[in-house]
């Protein structure tokens, strides 16, 4: 297996993963908690690795989420491309800000995708959603380290069975 | 933002400038996408082509989910399961006996409408089905069950649980289906109110919780409280089946009609088991 091919299959487990997760129910109580997945593993190959960081790859993975989950076509892919280049737009500084401010990088882009779906909730006509949607972006941050750590520790992993 | 000078500052304007292209080239795709779903079914095409592939994925990711909930339901203790069997016997015995009255009055309403040589009432046959362990958006307001075609579903027929009303199949797959529920902005549902006889049409108001009467007469006779049921009008519905409280009336002064809110009896968001009514039209009595 070359280089290349490893380090794909990584981010594609890492994808099925956050689409599997975005469309596993949780309890009503806890549904409007669930974090944007995609997102964040989408924000952390593009950070980390400069991966999955073309428009047209969000697009793509953006259309997969809205046929899974049955939502307007368009609506995630529209999402998932203005984050795509929002992070494209301040990678070189985010990369390097401290974890706590890069957090808050994290925070104001998830918001920021929030405000995006609500725009396009309330134009479509489907109702206002409850303050609780709000939490989400909350949520995201809180895995945001775990899920940083963890694809980190993978990926070193990798890298040093490699070179062994 | 001022423009930093030198070549490898253009050339990161340039990709900056490309990207900015690109994004506008992007959000247009998606927005006329969106228009197009949402105006009319011009992607209807893409969607039953592109179900063909989610379907397998969906089955796929939610056999473990489904096996995890089985294991768990295998871990519920024997006090409980027998506590449960009794309780559901009771419901059961009394239930029979509730038939049995229904049974009666059924032959002597069909006796009636012979007399009357009114035309019978619709036929109809259920189909059980449980929910599916997948999330779908919930500004989609659609829900997914597991029996589809091979079932002999058909877009259209009515879908129920034990207290109401949910909503009515949208699409139709192989091995499951689309549900359209009834808090949907965009479905309407012919009722009756139950009190009164009057007839109207509830609509959806995108919260499950909710369902909006905008067209009832300013002088009519509603309270809250009041039971609304499916008047059969339009054929999909058998008539008779509960579908909402009214919580709210509100008769604003200037406008043409008052509008009332009601709460759906059926648990939109949580329920598991449903039922699919497969409504047919009877052989008509000569």
């Amino acid at each position: 297996m070359s280089r290349r091919e490893q380090g794909n299959g990584l981010l594609l487990t890492s994808l099925v993963m956050a689409i599997v997760l975005t469309i596993v129910p949780l309890p009503p109580m806890l549904a409007p908690l669930k974090p944007y997945w995609v997102a964040l593993v989408m924000i952390y190959w593009h950070l980390e690795a400069g991966r999955l960081r073309h428009l047209g790859q969000a697009f793509v993975l953006g259309l997969v989420v809205d046929l899974l989950t049955g939502s307007l076509l368009g609506m995630h892919a529209l999402s998932l491309i203005i984050l795509s280049y929002l992070l494209g737009r301040f990678r070189a500084r985010i990369r390097f800000f401290p974890p706590w401010q890069q957090a808050a990088a994290i925070l104001a882009l998830l918001v920021n995708d929030r405000i995006v779906q609500l725009w396009i909730v309330v134009l479509a006509d489907r109702g206002l959603p409850e303050w609780s949607w709000w939490l989400s972006p909350l949520v995201g941050v809180a895995i945001w380290p775990w899920l940083f750590l963890g694809l980190d520790a993978l990926r070193q992993r990798q890298r040093l069975s490699r070179s062994s | 933002m001022s423009a930093p000078e030198g070549p490898l500052s253009r050339s990161l304007l340039g990709e900056f400038g490309g990207r900015t292209s690109r994004l506008m080239f992007y959000a247009l795709a998606a927005i006329s996408l969106m228009a197009l779903d949402y105006r009319g079914h011009y992607v209807d095409q893409i969607r039953q082509t592109a179900a063909l592939l989610v379907e397998p994925a969906t089955l796929l990711i939610e056999a473990p989910v489904t096996a995890i909930d089985r294991l768990m339901q295998d871990f519920q203790s024997r006090q409980q399961l027998l506590d449960r069997m009794a309780e559901l016997e009771r419901r059961w015995l009394i239930d029979q006996a509730r038939i049995g009255v229904l049974e009666d009055l059924s032959a002597e309403n069909r006796e009636l409408r012979r007399l009357l040589g009114a035309m019978g009432r619709l036929e109809s046959e259920f189909v059980a089905a449980e929910l599916m362990n997948i999330d779908l958006n919930p500004f989609s307001h659609r829900v997914l069950i597991n029996r589809g075609r091979v079932d002999g579903l058909s877009a259209g027929q009515a879908v129920i649980d034990a207290t109401g009303v949910i909503g009515q199949i949208d699409r139709v797959q192989r091995h499951s289906a689309v549900v359209i529920l009834i808090s949907d902005p965009d479905h309407a549902l012919p009722v009756r109110i139950q009190r009164t006889l009057l007839r109207t049409v509830a609509y959806g108001s995108g919260r499950t919780d909710q369902l909006r009467l905008p067209d009832l007469p300013m002088n009519v006779d509603l309270e809250p409280g009041d039971l609304l049921v499916t008047s059969g009008l339009g054929g999909h519905f058998p008539p008779g089946l509960p579908v909402a409280t009214v919580t709210d009336i509100e008769r604003r002064p200037g406008q043409a009609f008052a509008l009332a809110t009601a709460r759906p009896l059926a648990e939109l968001a949580g329920g598991r088991h449903v039922l699919v009514i497969e409504a047919r039209v009877p052989e008509s009595v000569p």
